[in-house]
């Protein structure tokens, strides 16, 4: 595991781009299921080239706000502009070929399908299916030797790589990340934490993380959320995971 | 925020997540808003009838259904009054007959508990087809003297009781198997179910001579056939017969009524329809049938909150299938034969599920209203002679020269409603439900809920109360 | 044999019959005639599992979509061919017939697809059942409409398009242990070209691959930039077409015959098959045809030729369905989760 120094050099470095140009720009955005008010007003944006995550309890609204940008729960109210351009009233599949990769909660590999095949299909129409499996089998050298087990035989974090994996695929520059960690052992966590800081390299990486100390490592900036609403923001340096306030929002 | 509240809310989340991605949300049009019944609610407040005893406080939350029973009841009479008065021949047209009109009741009864099971809990049962031919082949074949115990003469009404435990008895062997299954699944193994009975029913000799077309009730070998008698049991004075040319005609009611034995039968049927229809009201407004919607909204959520779903769905199959076997039997009665085709076949459930959907899934009395707007379409475009119609009425009122007008091809005017209009109301009748099910997918009575916020009957007792005393009772506004 | 309480003469004809059945020959023939059934079925089902593992719709309108397959197909047969038309002639046009079928029944259920079931993509499964419920009655009226306008009784197989047939599919055909049914080769042969057709484009093309894929997971496949409401049309099309297939050959199969009721009649077995196998999946639709397509010709052989139980062979059938979703509800092959939008 390389050292949180280290990491935070790399990601620092992107971050300085122009802050008035953000990536992603969520403003008052109020999404609902149902009759159910989920989203009550999320403001929140992420530079490119950084890494934010996103953090709260159980059910305020962290995955509804992935949901939301990619369209998959369309806000009712509110804007998400990506790089300058209204994403709300896209279809989800319009907002994806915008370069947008979506790394959901549990994975949600195609289980019948092989490890090759889960790859081949990220690739977008005109892309070069092949390239972008010698590229992800380079950077998961563990999925080559996998490569034609069906995704389902998979073992947790072999998954979590896959799906980083075909997240990167298309030449994505935005990911949404939701809950990496979940369900994995502590190893496997770092090995998929060193692989979401190579792909931070890369992109930009809006990150929804249950598992604070990660969070706080991988990320340059959070957003605290509670009740459906942004409560607390700031920068990840100088935070550390006992923080009081933190812990109360985050407790049970 | 105590911790439980949190967990509640995560799964809450979780599943509200995972159930948007599948589409089983509720959505603003689904008949929960239409039913408006939350656990929480209560009935009109008690202070605005102060003073007046049950009866008539009963009688103000239950306006709209007076006033539906009235119409039904003046039908008759009107239909007569229309026939002799200058618009007759439009009468004739447009208003179904009264033997119709029957059918619309014990059908309409069916289709009632159709909605029952499928409206309120969500389980489209599309083998209901099987409890409605249970109740009317029961009453068929003990009328032949075919059921043992059960002599020939049984009294009609408690036939149709029996036919509806029997029915009851099918369903929970029915249910214990399908009910581990839900949605598509547990619609094709009850489809499943009935159409093994109607394969089974259509060739078995013991029914009767040609079981393909059914028997008709002619009594055992050694007697006549028997009377179906619908009224108080045991008095003779308030019994009357039911079913086309063996039913009873009155002569002299209150002194100046005479109404025929189609009159009699629906009148009589009608009683039935009435008493069954509140039955099942009484339990959808029930916190029985509150668990029913609870399972149809949220299913995991209503047994987290301590219920148990398949008890509650199996003995709302049960009574479902009750009533269904009761329409039944009253069906056999009033029509005096039951065939395979027109009781166990699986389109019959079809036009149960038409009525539902063009009266309105989850109303209870809509689907009543479905059926009377689908037999007075089918009446209006059936075949000429039948009944009226609109055939016989444009060719007694269309000059010769229109419509001998040729459209294209040799084609005439006439030969055109002939071949394209009449005997095919079934054409119109699906395109009908197609524009329902894509625009008013509440159906009439549930779009009326809908703008009125609550049940017609909630509705108009708070604009009774409200209107006299000025106080605000309101109906409880649900979104 | 009595102590079962059965009646000796009853006992003595099982038994006969058992002989009977246990021969060469007629287990042969029967052998060939299930899996002529088997291709049958296997073709109208195939749709079906298609689009309900894609889409979450149980198509109701499928049986209806044969049908027209199999009238439209009658149409183009009795017009080209008459009395004196040889063989290949009759046999080629069959396959041109088919090309026309396909397309025809393709762009309805597109247009269907398009114009009816999208709307109601975002409301609660049932909707989409009720509309090709729907669907359904319109399209048997009209075909009703149709048919009676031309003189043609809906209700009864279309003798003329029936006549239309090949010889060598009329005649029997002797294949050493047993006389066959030169059609049930043929419905054979279409049976496994569908089978090695299907498979292949599930496999081995791109749009399979998001066919597959869309079928585990269609909002994945959607997040992946992949627009999966086209591949839902276009999925509904192919499906269409396929039934229409399958119905223009059952207009040539005595034992089926061009009519209205032949919309319900292939609908019910094609629902079995679909979830027996397991809705959505291919390779369980294959299986269960197979084995509902022989239970189907081994009980109706016995009850033509031993036990007058008209109704034994829809009774097993629907036993299998019965005892498979108690057994497995979801089918033998099915996956936890299908469909969806």
């Amino acid at each position: 595991m390389s050292s949180e120094r280290d990491r935070r050099e790399r990601s620092g470095s992107a971050s300085a781009a122009a802050p008035d140009d953000p990536l992603l720009a969520v403003e008052d955005v109020h999404t609902y299921y149902g009759e159910s008010h989920i989203l009550e007003g999320v403001s929140l944006a992420v530079e490119e080239g950084e890494t934010v995550a996103l953090i709260g309890r159980n059910g305020v609204g962290k995955t509804t706000t992935l949901r939301s940008v990619l369209q998959l729960t369309p806000p009712r109210r509110g804007s998400i502009r990506y790089r300058g351009e209204e994403l709300v009233g896209l279809r989800t599949h319009e907002v994806a070929s915008r370069g947008v990769g979506w790394i959901p909660e549990e994975r949600r590999m195609f289980a019948e399908l092989t490890v090759t095949e889960n790859i081949r299909i990220a690739v977008p129409k005109g892309g070069d299916p092949e390239a972008a499996i010698d590229r992800a089998f380079e950077t998961f050298p563990a999925l080559d030797e996998r490569s034609d087990a069906k995704a389902g035989a998979l073992s947790g974090g072999q998954q979590q790589m896959l799906a980083i994996a075909r997240g990167l695929v298309g030449d994505n520059e935005f990911l949404l990340v939701d809950e990496p960690s979940e369900g994995l052992a502590p190893q496997i966590v770092a090995d998929v934490a060193d692989a979401i800081a190579a792909a931070a390299e890369e992109a930009t990486i809006l990150l929804v993380e249950q598992n604070l100390p990660l969070a706080m490592d991988l990320a340059d900036r959070f957003y605290l959320l509670d009740n459906g609403q942004v409560v607390k923001e700031g920068s990840t340096e100088n935070v550390s995971p006992d923080d009081e306030e933190l812990r109360r929002y985050l407790s049970a | 925020m105590s911790s439980d509240a949190d967990r509640r809310e995560a799964s809450e989340e979780a599943s509200r997540e995972r159930h948007a991605s599948r589409g089983t949300e509720t959505d603003g049009g689904t008949t929960a808003d239409a039913e408006g019944e939350t656990p929480a609610e209560s009935d009109l407040p008690e202070d605005y009838g102060s003073g007046l005893s049950w009866p008539a406080r009963y009688a103000r939350e239950h306006v709209p259904h007076l006033v539906v029973i009235a119409l039904f009841a003046a039908y008759p009479f009107l239909h007569a009054f229309l026939l002799e008065s200058p618009v007759s021949a439009e009468a004739v047209m447009l208003l179904p007959d009264v033997d119709t009109m029957t059918a619309v009741l014990y059908f309409g009864l069916f289709a009632m508990s159709f909605d029952f099971i499928s409206g309120y809990t969500g389980y489209l049962s599309f083998g209901h087809a099987v409890f409605y031919g249970t109740g009317a082949y029961f009453v068929v074949l003990t009328a032949n003297g075919k059921v043992p115990f059960l002599p020939y003469d049984a009294p009609f009404l408690l036939l149709v009781v029996l036919g509806g435990v029997l029915a009851v008895v099918l369903s929970l062997l029915i249910g214990v198997v399908s009910f581990r299954l839900s949605g598509v699944y547990f619609a094709m193994i009850t489809l499943g179910f009935s159409q093994v009975l109607y394969v089974f029913v259509r060739d078995w000799d013991y029914v009767g001579s040609s079981p393909r077309d059914g028997p008709a009730v002619v009594g055992p070998p050694d007697a006549t056939a028997p009377a179906f008698n619908v009224g108080v049991p045991g008095v003779d004075a308030l019994n009357l017969a039911i079913g086309g040319l063996a039913g009873d005609s009155v002569e002299g009611l209150f002194g100046f009524v005479n109404l025929s034995s189609t009159e009699v039968t629906y009148f009589m049927a009608g009683l039935v329809v009435i008493v069954c229809y509140f039955a099942m009201q009484r339990l959808v407004h029930s916190p029985f049938g509150r668990v029913m919607i609870a399972i149809r909204e949220n299913e995991e959520r209503a047994e987290a909150v301590g219920y148990d779903p398949f008890r509650y769905k199996l003995a709302a199959f049960a009574v479902s299938a009750f009533f269904a076997g009761i329409a039944g039997g009253l069906f056999a009665g009033v029509r005096r034969s039951v065939s395979p085709d027109n009781s166990l076949f699986f389109l019959v459930t079809g036009d149960a599920l038409l009525a539902s959907i063009i009266g309105g899934f989850g109303t209870l009395a809509g689907p009543l209203y479905g059926r009377l707007f689908d037999e007075s379409v089918r009446e209006f475009l059936s075949k000429e002679g039948a009944g009226g119609g609109l055939l016989p009425y444009l060719r007694n009122h269309l000059p010769e020269g229109v419509l001998g007008a040729d459209i294209f091809g040799g084609l005439t005017v006439q030969e055109a409603i002939g071949a394209f209009l009449n005997g095919h109301a079934a054409l119109y009748i699906g395109l009908l439900f197609v524009l329902f099910v894509l625009y008013v997918p509440n159906g009439i009575l549930g779009t009326l809920r809908d703008r009125l916020g609550a049940t017609v009957a909630k509705w108009a007792g708070a604009r009774l109360s409200s209107g006299g005393d000025g106080a605000s009772a309101s109906p409880s506004g649900e979104d | 044999m009595t102590a079962l309480g059965l009646d000796p003469v009853v006992a003595q004809s099982l038994v006969d019959g058992l002989g009977q059945f246990l021969r060469p020959s007629t287990l042969f023939s029967v052998l060939v005639d299930g899996l002529a059934k088997s291709a049958l079925f296997l073709m109208i089902a195939t749709g079906l599992t298609l689009i309900f593992g894609l889409m979450g719709v149980l198509n109701f309108a499928h049986g209806s979509l044969t049908m027209i397959g199999a009238y439209l197909g009658g149409l183009i047969m009795v017009l080209t061919v008459s009395q004196g038309t040889p063989n290949g002639t009759r046999l080629a046009v069959f396959f041109v017939g088919l090309f026309v079928v396909f397309g025809v029944l393709a762009a309805l259920g597109g247009v269907i697809e398009v114009g009816l079931i999208r709307p109601l993509y975002d409301r609660p499964p049932i909707y989409q059942i009720l509309l090709t419920f729907g669907v359904t009655l319109v399209l048997d009226e009209l075909v009703r409409i149709v048919t009676l306008f031309y003189d043609i009784q809906p209700v009864a197989d279309w003798q003329a398009a029936l006549g239309t047939k090949p010889t060598w599919f009329t005649d029997p055909v002797d294949l050493g242990l047993a006389s066959v049914r030169g059609l049930a080769l043929f419905e054979i042969l279409f049976g496994v070209v569908t089978v090695v057709a299907v498979w292949a484009f599930l496999n081995r093309t791109r749009y399979g691959l998001v066919v597959r894929a869309g079928s585990e997971d269609s909002e994945m496949t959607e997040a992946l930039g992949i627009d999966v409401r086209r591949v839902f049309t276009v999925v509904f099309a192919l499906g269409a077409g396929i039934a229409g297939v399958a119905g223009m050959l059952l207009m040539w199969d005595k034992n089926w015959g061009a009519s209205v009721p032949l919309a319900a009649e292939t609908l019910l077995p094609a629902f079995v098959v679909v979830i027996v196998g397991g809705l959505g999946t291919f390779r369980g639709t294959v299986y269960a045809a197979l084995i509902v397509g022989l239970a189907d010709a081994v009980t109706t052989w016995w009850f033509i030729n031993v036990v007058d139980l008209t109704f034994l062979p829809e009774v097993v059938v629907f036993a299998i369905l019965v005892l498979v979703l108690v057994v497995k509800p979801r089918g033998l092959f099915g996956l936890a989760e299908v469909g969806g939008h």
